[in-house]
Formats: structure tokens, sequence, C-alpha cells
């Protein structure tokens, strides 16, 4: 027990991290779901080309292990003389990973509207931008509100394999206190509560939006 | 890059990939098992797995290996690397498994449950040949789904410093200095592999589909 | 308000002879592969016409409906709003672009059969959308002027519900209320009843008979016989893709020239509509 007391003394590391995974996750989830959501227009284009490129973009991010993904852009890209640090390449990581699943789980959605409430929008003259941001837009994401926070979860996961280019996330000052205290138990253990914490806040949240969306279906 | 820089990513892709099926095969029982606790809803236990389901299914991969690796002795169990990262990766398995498996369970046709018990079916005979086969029916497309994504997640286990793909890719870019070769063809390797899970999926979610439909 | 009294002066057919003409609809044709749902339509709809599209199913009447406003696209023959060529550029044959078909149909209102609100606004919402965000009109002129609306089409104490929550003839007055928004010269009624609960008809057909009564111009698809009947001021009996028969209510129901007329005439009778 007097592991948890080491920790508690030195909580403040712990905090910083997870104060740096939840600053990590705002800004990748919020960069993702807005990219996603202009990604839902090329996967949706009834031009083919634009549509299979978009796709394969798509598809190549589902088949990419995230963590081969980082390391991609933080190890090679120097090479082609891009130097990303780590926080960077860590957050352009996220959010070119996790664009292509917002874009793919939007797109879904888009495609179960009721044809006719689109249909309506052309019919009272709306087109291009405008019919996209006001007509197709709202209803895309109050119906797939429960997916956004399933991938909002996924996020703050794989916020965690940032550890692995020293960016001081959660799990990364938890390893750095466990090996500078010698209290790996209890450092990790309060890691492992802080994200489920994390979680299903996230899901609490996404429940209550889910509430107020259901009147607007 | 040479012949050698490249097996030694294969192999390194090849260690990964073991390691994650022998993950999802502890993992998928393990998963029913626990589901069927919770179906069963006894007192302690029903309440003890669902939030061991829940923390290990927020919980990042890579935070639960360090967890195993490192705090683990602290218990008792010591682990070799290896085994660390495979009871990690089913830890992991099992409890997104467990989710799958009550799903089929409690979508699970009351009706047919019933009519095995009015034949005087007993417990173990009604779960073998009328609840299984149908749950196991039920669940495949997800479970496979839950297979690649285990497939895809599991370079996390280099984070113990495991000689797998991620390790083989530094190793070799270390060596040549030029750091993007490797890298490029371990990406590639994995994700052709994934693609190779995604693509059996797809095929077994056809094959259920048209079962389904005939029945 | 114009009473639709010009009927008196109308052409043995129904077509009141001195109102400008609306539609043009001409040489209209379209197919759906190797189907032809359309043949040669020529249609001319005048200011303050009801005009009814009757016909068995298959018609192609809705089709006709969804090619005047270019919801679909038509194969051959031209569609004109008070002279203005819809879809096609004019002194070209080039399609026009989106936007130029977005700006021509706010001059076309449309009432769909399952009544196309948008779920993620107000009822008041609804009807204030396509003239704030397409006209860009004023908002306080435009919530007035819905405000209204609403209460003219007997929904006042609903502005701020939203759709999920409306039954089905409440949903398709906002769906008229949302058109009358738009100031439009026609409005295209697909099938606006065909969704609804019996009971809830009466509600809807009553608003449409005011517009009638107001001289709204409309093009209507329906089922009802007895709004037909009552309301319309022109019949257009459709079969298999062409018009078959066009001339006033009274004529049309109790004497129909044609022998599929006839036909439809009776199933309809037996089925004691």
């Amino acid at each position: 027990m007097s592991e948890f007391a080491v920790v508690w003394q030195h909580r403040s590391m712990i905090l910083v991290g997870f104060e740096n995974t939840l600053i990590i996750v705002a800004i990748s989830a919020a960069g993702a779901l807005v990219l996603g959501a202009l990604l839902t227009i090329p996967l949706m284009s009834r031009l083919k080309p634009i549509r299979s490129l978009a796709t394969a973009y798509v598809d190549a991010m589902r088949c990419v292990p995230f963590l081969l993904f980082v390391y991609l852009l933080y190890f090679g890209l120097p090479s082609l003389g891009l130097r990303f640090d780590n926080w960077s390449a860590g957050v352009a990581a996220l959010i070119l990973y996790n664009t292509a699943y917002m874009g793919e789980l939007l797109r879904a959605s888009w495609s179960n509207l009721p044809k006719e409430m689109i249909e309506a929008g052309h019919a009272f003259g709306f087109s291009g931008w405008r019919l996209f941001r006001r007509i197709i837009l709202p209803p895309v994401v109050f119906s797939a509100l429960p997916l956004i926070g399933n991938q909002l979860i996924q996020i703050v996961k794989d916020s965690a394999f940032l550890t692995i280019i020293a960016v001081a996330e959660l799990t990364h000052e938890a390893t750095s206190l466990q090996t500078t205290y010698f209290v790996p138990f209890a450092s990790f253990i309060a890691a492992v509560i802080l994200y489920w914490v994390t979680c299903v806040t996230i899901e609490g949240a996404v429940g209550f939006a889910n509430r107020f969306a259901e009147d607007r279906r | 890059m040479t012949a050698h820089d490249y097996l030694s990513i294969v192999h390194g892709a090849l260690a990964t990939v073991s390691m994650s099926l022998v993950s999802i095969l502890f993992g998928v029982p393990i998963g029913l098992g626990l589901a069927l606790i919770r179906w069963s809803r006894l007192p302690f236990l029903d309440q003890a797995a669902a939030v061991y389901v829940s923390i290990i299914r927020t919980c990042p991969s890579v935070t639960l290996a360090l967890l195993i690796y490192f705090a683990l002795p602290e218990v008792g169990i010591s682990l070799d690397p290896v085994p660390a990262g495979i009871l990690t990766l089913t830890l992991s398995t099992s409890a997104f498994d467990t989710e799958i498996w009550r799903s089929a369970l409690i979508n699970f046709p009351r009706d047919q449950y019933d009519a095995a018990l009015s034949f005087g079916m007993r417990r173990g005979l009604r779960f073998r040949h009328v609840v299984l086969p149908q749950i196991v029916h039920g669940s495949l497309p997800a479970l496979v789904n839950e297979m690649t994504l285990l497939v895809k997640a599991s370079p996390a286990v280099a984070v113990l410093g495991i000689v797998e793909i991620t390790r083989a890719a530094i190793r070799v870019g270390a060596r040549t200095y030029d750091p993007l070769p490797p890298f490029i063809f371990a990406l590639v390797l994995y994700s052709l592999i994934v693609f190779a899970f995604v693509k059996t999926q797809r095929v077994i979610e056809r094959r259920v589909a048209q079962a389904g439909a005939s029945q | 308000m114009r009473a639709v009294a010009e009927t008196k002066q109308a052409a043995p057919d129904g077509t009141p002879a001195e109102q400008p003409v609306v539609l043009e609809i001409s040489g209209l044709s379209k197919s759906f592969g190797d189907h032809a749902v359309l043949r040669d339509i020529t249609l001319k709809v005048h200011k303050g016409e009801t005009v009814c599209l009757l016909g068995p199913s298959g018609a192609g009447k809705s089709t006709l409906l969804r090619c005047i406003n270019w919801l679909e696209e038509p194969d051959g023959g031209a569609v004109f709003l008070a002279g203005q060529r819809i879809g096609v550029r004019p002194h070209s044959n080039l399609r026009m672009t989106d936007r130029e078909l977005a700006a021509i149909r706010t001059r076309i209102g449309m009432v769909f059969q399952h009544f196309a609100l948008w779920p993620h606004m107000t009822v008041l919402q609804n009807v204030m959308e396509a003239p704030l965000h397409v006209l860009k009109r004023n908002k306080a002129e435009v919530r007035q002027e819905a405000e209204a609306l609403l209460q003219r089409v007997g929904l006042a104490d609903k502005v701020d519900s939203f759709p999920a929550k409306l039954s089905g003839g409440q949903k398709q007055r906002v769906g008229i209320a949302r058109c009358l928004a738009m100031k439009p010269d026609v409005i295209l009624f697909d099938e606006p009843t065909s969704s609804l609960d019996p009971e809830l008809v009466g509600e809807v057909l009553a608003v449409m008979r005011d517009l009638a009564r107001d001289g709204m111009t409309m093009v209507v698809v329906t089922h009802e016989m007895n709004f037909a009947r009552d309301a319309a001021s022109r019949i257009v009996f459709m079969d298999n893709g062409q018009i078959i028969e066009t001339g006033r209510p009274e004529q049309f129901f109790a004497a129909p020239k044609t022998e599929r007329a006839r036909q439809f005439l009776m199933r309809y009778a037996a089925q004691g509509r």
C-alpha cells in the first residue's frame, strides 16, 4: 500500500501526463471529426475517380497498424526532409488515421438517411455546400453519435501508443514514475483507472448527447 | 536493404501474428466463459465480470502490457516478455469477445430455449446442442472482426522489447541509417496481413448471411 | 385573393383561357433502362388552375411531376416555368449547373408523399429554412410570415416541436406551409395523402382545398377521387406513360370520353371510393 502513497505523493507527474493525454485526444478528435465530415463528400461523390481515391485512403488506414503508422511519420519522414517533433508526429498520426474512420462511419450514416429529406433540400433550392452543411450534415452527425463515441474511445486508447515516441502522455508519465520510484503496480493501476474514467465519461456524454439527438432524428 | 533485412522484418511480422493467433485461441473461449457468467446472473460474479470487462476494454494495449510485465511480478507472477505480450493480447481480446458473445446470448430466442426445456433436455445438453451452435453462428462475423482488430493492435507489445515487426524495422533502420525503407516495408507487409484477415472476414460474413437466409 | 372564377371563361377541356401559362411541358419523355415511363407528354398549366393527375399505378404520374422540377432528368422534351426553360440553359443545349437549377426550383414548391421534413429542425425552422438560407431574406420578416402560415394551416401551437413528435397529417401541413413560405409560382403535390392514416387525410385535403380556392396554381397527383371531383379545375388522366384524356371534373367523372378512363373509374367505383 505504501506504493500508492508514493504515487499519491508524486501525483503531479501522473496528472500532467493525464492532462496531456486529454489535450492530445481533444485536438485529434476535433481534427478527425471535422476532416472526416469533409471526407464524406469525396466518399459519396458520383465521380468514380474521386470516390475511389477517397475509399482507397479509408481502406489503407483500416489495414495499417497505428503504431507502425506513427513510426513511419516520426522516424521515416525525416528522410524526405519533413521533420516532425514527437508531439506533432503523434497528433498528426492520430488525426490522419482517425479521419479515415470518422469519414467512413459518417459516410455510412449519410447513405442511410431517408432520400426524400435530401430531395426536399434540392427541391427547395439548396445545392452544393449549403445543402451539405444545413440539410445533410446535421442528421448525419445526430444519427452517428454512438459510433462517433466509440471512435473517440478508440482515439483515447491509441493515444497511449505515443508513449513509444516519448510523448509525455499518461502511459509515458506512469512509466517514468514507476522507473524513478519503483512503484510499477500503483502507477500503472493509476493510469488504467484514469483511462477507464475518461472512457466512461465519454460514454456518458455520448449517451446524454444521444438523448438530445433522439428528438431530432 | 539486404535480403537478410527483409527477412528479419518478415520474421518479426510472423512473430507478431503468431502471438495474435495464440491470444485469439485463448481469448475467444475466455470471452464465452465471462459472457455465460454474466448471462447466468450469478450474484457477485456478474458484477465483477462487468467491471473487469469495462476496465479492460477501455485500457490501451500498451498500458496493459506494461502493467502485466512490470507490475505483476509484485504479486508473484513474473513473466518473460513474450508470455507477457500474449497474456496482454489475450486479456484484451477476451474482454471484447465477452461483449460479442453476450450480445448473441441476449438475442437468443427465448422460445427455442423453452422448447428444449420442455423436451426434458438436461442443462449441459441444452446448452451444447441448442444454444451454442446458434450463438456461434450469430457471433462469427463480429468475432472475426475482433480478430482483425487484434492483429492490427498487436504491435503494441513492442513496448516490451520483444523482437517483433516494430523492433525488426527499427534495427534495420538503425543499421543502415536509412529508416524509411524498412518502415515502409514493415507497414506494407503488415497491412497486407491485415488485409488478408479482412478479406477472410468478408468471405465468412457472406457465408453466414447465405446460411442465415437459407434457414 | 383571387377566386378561381375564371372557369366561367374556361375552354371545354377546363383550361382557363385568359390566364398566363405557368408551366409548359412539351414532348416530355423519360425511360428507366428499357422501360419507357413517360412518352411524349405535352401539357400546359395556367395560373390559378388546380390540375389533378389521375391514373392507375405505374402510369407515370409521379415521374411526370418529378420531371417538372428536374428531380428526375427527362430524356427528351422540355419544361418551361413562365417561359423560362428548366434544366437546360437558354440558347444552348447544355445542362444547367446545380446552382442554376437550384435558383429556378425556388419558384416551384413540392409536397412529398412521405413529408420529407428536416428532422433536426423545429417546425418553425423548417418553414423558415429555405426563405432564410436560400433566398437570403430578412429574418424577422421570414419569422413573421412563417408563424402566420403555420397559423393558417392550424399548427400555431406546434411551432417549436420537432417533426418526430408530429402526426402524419400535421407533418404534411407543415410541408405545405414550408412551400407557401417560398411564395412559389406553382406547387407540385406528389400523392400528399397516400401515406396518411385515413382519419388524418381530411385535415390535409382541407388545407389543399383552401389553397385551390385562394387561386394557388397546383398540380396534384392523387388517388383521392372526391378531392379531385370537388377541388380540381381540370383532370388529366394518364395511363402507361401517356395522357389519355383531359377535361373538367364534372365531365370526366360523369361521362369519360375514353374506354381506359371508363375502366379506371369503374374500378374505383367498385372499391367504393
